[in-house]
């Protein structure tokens, strides 16, 4: 006869918690934040071209952490949705809530009945409009999707990184203001990140459809001081 | 439409049309006929800074149906396309074009080449027009990042591409403005030069082809004037477009509608 234990599912689901938590503490964090005119995403990323940061439509990014192939499916998945999305009805029925909705029941499904959890976190950033809010949507390994109001961090070392970022938060701040604190809360006391190890993106209108922009690292220079 | 995810080995990659097959998204298969469907007239053409497109901006189903439609777009900051035949199948396939080249820089971080581009298009036009007879024929023209110089691609009803060097006309209006074009093109082009020569071919179009709107000087709509250069794709205002094509009336008034010989 085989052998059949009885495992609690609160042991199988705080398993299965702490494997996707150690995959995603592996990685460097993400700060994305609401500012005077828009919304930017900072993230820790030595590498110059395997992204972290995404545009996915007109006034839509991505962001993830943890392993690359399974938050690059999601960012894919993404665009695709928010593109087939755009061109069936019309590019301004493309919504956040939406496509963080579809990612938290995703992302859901496969923590509670998948062969391994996602190690991933994801965040969509949503610039507002006439019709629609600003919105950070981040949403949890296990499908956890929370509307974050001022800023949201994603990552292993998240909460220390929120805490340090909640206690510099005031008024809405320009842009420079906004991601020298958003640094300052990644790098901590102890250390400094250097620009080359800086992704950073805004949501920003300037006139234009698309409002996604990724910051070179001459401009993040100059916006550090 | 839910979360389309794919697995590595059946994955549509960055092509639109291959992720629209994918997941069964309808694309319009246009079965409508219409009656002139080539009534139009564009021209691009190559200058010193980068390339100029002018079009004509009437719509003809057996009368004029529309005398203020835009023939060009914008494909992306750099490309402009422009379309004869269908006015239903033209918009349509301006959008997929325009989806398509965003769609491919958004999933690969990277944007497509113009020869890219110009390549994508062909499959489309084959498809469209083997599926429901000749509806749709563009011509693509854009500035080249990698090469720093304006390049014009045109097409035949079989979806074959081909690079021109000098000029490109699209739609019933062609034969007219082609000779114009023949006539008065010269390498050294400069922007200024060819704005005024493409809209003296599109003045010849409007005057000898029934389907293709000249300007209009009683509603103050006037053909549209496009630059593609370094900077990107302008779109130059109709207060401009209105005094180059005044000009030429002008010119033609005072010599009794004469051309006159000296390209004029």
């Amino acid at each position: 006869m085989s052998n059949f234990y009885y495992v609690p599912q609160e042991q199988i689901m705080k398993d299965k918690a702490e494997f996707a938590q150690k995959g995603i503490a592996r990685g460097r964090s993400i700060v994305a934040a609401i500012y005077d005119q828009g919304v930017v995403l900072v993230a820790e990323n030595p590498s110059a071209s395997l992204f972290k940061i995404s545009e996915l439509y007109d006034r839509l990014a991505f962001a993830g952490v943890g392993k690359y192939n399974e938050f690059d499916r999601l960012r894919e998945a993404g665009i695709r949705w928010a593109d087939s999305t755009g061109f069936t009805y019309s590019r301004e029925d493309v919504e956040a809530r939406a496509l963080a909705n579809y990612y938290a029941q995703y992302l859901g499904d496969t923590f509670s009945s998948g062969y391994k959890p996602l190690e991933v976190e994801v965040l969509v950033a949503q610039l507002g409009s006439e019709t629609r809010p600003t919105k950070l949507y981040r949403i949890g390994y296990e499908g956890t999707i929370s509307d974050e109001p001022r800023f949201a961090v994603l990552g292993g070392d998240a909460d220390t990184i929120r805490a340090r970022f909640a206690a510099s938060l005031s008024e809405l701040a320009p842009l420079n203001v906004t991601l020298q604190r958003a640094v300052a809360a990644l790098a901590g006391p102890d250390r400094t990140i250097a620009t080359i190890d800086l992704e950073v993106a805004v949501l920003e209108d300037r006139g234009t459809r698309r409002t996604f922009r990724r910051v070179s690292e001459v401009d993040i220079d100059a916006l550090r001081g | 439409m839910g979360l389309p995810l794919y697995d590595a080995t059946n994955d549509p990659g960055p092509s639109f049309l291959a992720f629209a097959t994918a997941s069964g998204l309808k694309l319009s298969s246009g079965h409508e006929r219409e009656l002139s469907p080539h009534a139009t007239t564009v021209v691009a053409l190559r200058c010193d800074t980068g390339v100029v497109m002018i079009a004509d901006r009437q719509a003809t189903g057996g009368y004029i149906a529309s005398r203020d439609v835009r023939k060009i777009e914008a494909a992306d900051a750099f490309t402009g396309i422009a379309i004869s035949g269908s006015a239903a199948m033209g918009m349509e396939f301006i959008r997929i074009a325009q989806l398509s080249f965003e769609h491919y820089e958004k999933m690969s971080e990277m944007a497509l080449s113009l020869e890219g581009k110009a390549n994508y298009l062909s499959p489309m036009i084959q498809h469209i027009n083997f599926s429901v007879g000749l509806l749709v024929l563009p011509m693509l023209a854009g500035w080249d990042q990698s090469r720093r110089q304006g390049r014009i691609f045109e097409y035949d009803g079989a979806g074959g591409c081909y690079e021109r060097s000098d000029f490109t006309t699209i739609g019933s209006g062609s034969p007219f403005a082609e000779s114009t074009l023949r006539l008065g093109f010269r390498p050294d082009l400069t922007q200024a030069e060819a704005l005024e020569l493409a809209a003296l071919a599109i003045y010849e179009a409007g005057d000898n082809d029934p389907s293709t709107g000249g300007p209009d000087f009683v509603r103050n709509l006037f053909p549209m004037m496009v630059t593609i250069t370094a900077e990107g794709f302008t779109e130059l205002p109709q207060e401009f477009a209105a005094a180059t094509f005044r000009t030429i009336l002008e010119r033609r008034t005072a010599s009794g509608g004469a051309a006159g010989g000296n390209l004029r």
